[in-house]
């Protein structure tokens, strides 16, 4: 009986209900898209952050290890202590291994060019969009292109796999007044003169206009450093530090076993370049910090912004719904005080007008998921030029929030139902 | 005599055979609205299988005296005896409870709810009493002559119409009491004698009923008239 009261009763003063459906479907449709856009484009965006520069840097141990006295280095192995090529799968095989959006190894050393006799030109040796294989086999297409995306080419990337194709900076270039499929002969510290050809012209606006940046192996035969690495940068999608990072930055001992696990299984940047330690061995990793803080910290104020938007919107779905409950009851009062005068209880009666808020708040709920996917859907064409992925599981969170939303805002205007006499309703008096 | 028992409350199994008892025994009741006196110490009594009008004019405090009665309000002072019951001092759930179990309502504006057919606002005193039976409420309607109309929506219904599915309404839980305010205030003369005579004949089945109206050929044809002026009852 309740729910053929309610399904009749449902229909009744539609126009209003129209409305309150309306307003929960404006505030859902907002929390859709935000949501949408936070969980995917929050990932674009930070992926394009990202593209800004590397986050963590890995060493060789040794090479932390200040031994300079007086501007003389004394590192006995200066020059020598290198990364093992093989281990950079093991980076793409820690506990935090799907946030490695990207990494690029890095050998520098310098090359007689011809056309500069006597003139040394650096070298860069690196991957471009190099396949890794993954200890579980899968394989992973990593490099410069990944990790720092802001370079500007003009031609086309070199392949990894073919040792004699590089890229010239745009100033080297422009002394050496070479162009796009030009061929150029260096000589290495090792091996005899190597021909290269230019595939296209790199502008970074830092070091690597001045020189040449090959595949690593070219790097590698050149210098006779067959296997090595000097570097490697890792690109890492992190969350914002906070107290536990910055205790943990100065000193992991000192945390307890629980805010350790606390620490460790969250995408801290410090946690991640400490699992990359523990991953590979003799090797150190450094989080790049003004690069991981302002990333965090960017992301972090977007998340609140949206947070307080999302807010916003319900508070004031409820206060719509607020009022329009009120009017609704007012309305209502007569069939209200009949109800009592039957012996009702004044929950039942409340089970009828909250219950129509819910079906409300659902309705307007799914509305709004209806309407908000299309709105990130646009709002991802326009500003990022493809679309977003759908979270499913937004839906029921969503249609849950506006009926919550549609209940909070009823709940007020209810307790009018308590208050409410038979006597004052059903004679008409005053 | 069937009927009769059908009529009788739960408790009335105790009764049977005896002389009948009072369903509404009330003290030295008073009403006051500020400074508006509007029953000035009534004492009353209504047996059980009467059939009584309250009768007076404008203003002498008829509806008042029902609403106390149907224990829809309480009074300032004084004893209310309802089938055994005190109510007079009830809180607003359990005069809830006592208008559910012991109290059938019939309203000069029907008051029916306008989106649930004839049949469903039988069943609405059903749910609220204890359980909706659909062909319970089918029958009750049926004993008012309103079988057929029974699936239509009030507004769908004439005033006659309707004042016999509040009628139907009323008696669906068996009540110690049936109290109706004027029932015919709004009614032609046509539609007035098939409501009288239904109230006629549900006396006739035993029932107990109060008629508040200020039609004296109403009154003529209850078997006691209770005459209020300025809230007193006369002699
Ligand atoms: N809620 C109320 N507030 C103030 N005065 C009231 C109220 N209800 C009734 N009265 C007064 O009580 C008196 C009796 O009213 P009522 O019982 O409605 O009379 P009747 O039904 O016989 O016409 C009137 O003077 C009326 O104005
Ligand atoms: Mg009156």
């Amino acid at each position: 009986m309740f729910f053929r009261i309610l399904r009749q009763s449902f229909f009744e003063g539609r126009k209003r209900k129209i409305l309150a459906a309306t307003t929960v479907a404006l505030a859902a449709t907002l929390i859709t898209a935000l949501l949408d856009l936070s969980v995917d484009v929050g990932d674009k965006m930070a992926r394009e952050m990202k593209s800004y520069g590397a986050n963590i840097r890995v060493v060789p141990k040794s090479e932390t290890v200040a031994l300079e006295v007086g501007g003389i280095d004394y590192n006995p192995l200066k020059g020598r202590d290198y990364l093992d090529e093989r281990d950079l799968p093991l980076i793409k095989d820690i506990f935090w291994r799907n946030n490695i959006v990207g990494l690029a190894p890095f050998l520098r050393t310098s090359v007689e060019a011809e056309g500069r006799a006597g003139q040394a030109v650096p070298l860069i040796g690196t991957y471009f969009d190099k396949s890794l294989p993954l200890p579980d086999d899968d394989t992973y297409r990593t490099g410069v292109t990944a990790t720092n995306a802001f370079w500007a080419i003009e031609g086309a990337w070199p392949d990894d796999e073919k040792p004699e194709e590089v890229l010239l900076g745009r100033s080297l270039a422009r002394a050496l007044n070479l162009a796009p499929g030009a061929t150029l002969r260096v000589q290495g510290t090792e091996g005899g003169p190597t021909p290269l050809r230019v595939t296209g012209l790199l502008t970074t606006g830092g070091a690597e206009d001045d020189a040449i940046v090959a595949p690593l192996a070219l790097a590698q035969r050149l210098t006779g450093l067959s296997g090595r690495v000097q570097a490697v940068e890792v690109s890492a999608l992190t969350v914002p530090e906070n107290d536990l990072s910055n205790r943990a930055r100065r000193d992991t001992e000192a945390l307890s076993t629980a805010e350790y696990d606390v620490w460790y299984c969250t995408a801290y940047v410090s946690a991640i370049a400490h699992q990359i330690e523990e991953a590979v061995v003799n090797a150190s990793a450094r989080p790049i910090w003004q690069v991981a803080a302002g990333e965090g910290a960017i992301i972090g104020k977007i998340q609140l912004l949206m947070l307080v938007v999302t807010l916003a919107a319900f508070v004031s779905a409820a206060m719509g719904v607020s009022s329009l409950m009120n009017a609704t009851i007012m309305e209502r009062a007569r069939e209200i005080g009949l109800m009592k005068a039957l012996g009702a209880a004044t929950w039942e009666i409340h089970m009828v007008f909250l219950g129509e808020a819910v079906i409300v708040g659902v309705i307007g709920g799914l509305i709004g998921c209806v309407a908000g996917t299309g709105l990130s859907q646009a709002v991802g064409l326009m500003v990022f030029g493809s679309t977003v992925s759908i979270p499913w599981i937004g839906v029921p969170v969503v249609v849950f929030l506006s009926a919550a939303t549609a209940l909070a805002g009823s709940i007020i205007p209810s307790r009018a139902i308590a208050r409410l006499l038979p006597v004052e309703v059903l004679y008409g008096r005053r | 005599m069937d009927a009769l028992a059908e009529g009788m409350p739960m408790e009335g199994c105790a009764t049977y055979g005896a002389p009948a008892r009072d369903v509404i025994e009330i003290g030295g009741l008073y009403k006051r609205f500020g400074a508006v006196t509007a029953l000035d110490g009534v004492d009353l009594t209504i047996r059980a299988g009467e059939f009584v009008a309250i009768m007076g004019p404008s203003g002498s405090g008829k509806t008042t005296l029902l609403n106390i009665l149907s224990c829809l309000d309480t009074p300032s002072e004084g004893r209310y005896l309802l089938d055994g019951i005190e109510t007079a001092t009830l809180d607003g759930k359990a005069q809830a409870v006592v208008r559910r179990e012991k109290i059938g309502l019939v309203f000069q504006q029907f008051h029916l709810i306008p989106y649930l057919s004839a049949v469903e606002n039988v069943m609405l005193a059903q749910h609220y009493h204890s359980v909706a039976d659909r062909d319970e409420a089918m029958a009750a309607l049926e004993r008012v002559g309103l079988g057929p109309r029974a699936q239509h929506l009030p507004s769908q219904l004439s005033g006659g119409e309707q004042q016999r599915a509040c009628i139907a309404r009323a008696l669906i839980n068996e009540p110690a009491i049936v109290l109706a305010d004027e029932p015919t205030g709004n009614l032609d003369e046509k539609n007035e004698e098939l409501v009288m005579a239904l109230f006629q004949q549900l006396h006739a089945e035993g029932r107990t009923l109060v008629l508040v109206t200020h039609n004296p050929e109403l009154g003529a044809r209850t078997q006691r008239i209770i005459r209020l002026n300025h809230g007193r009852v006369e002699a």
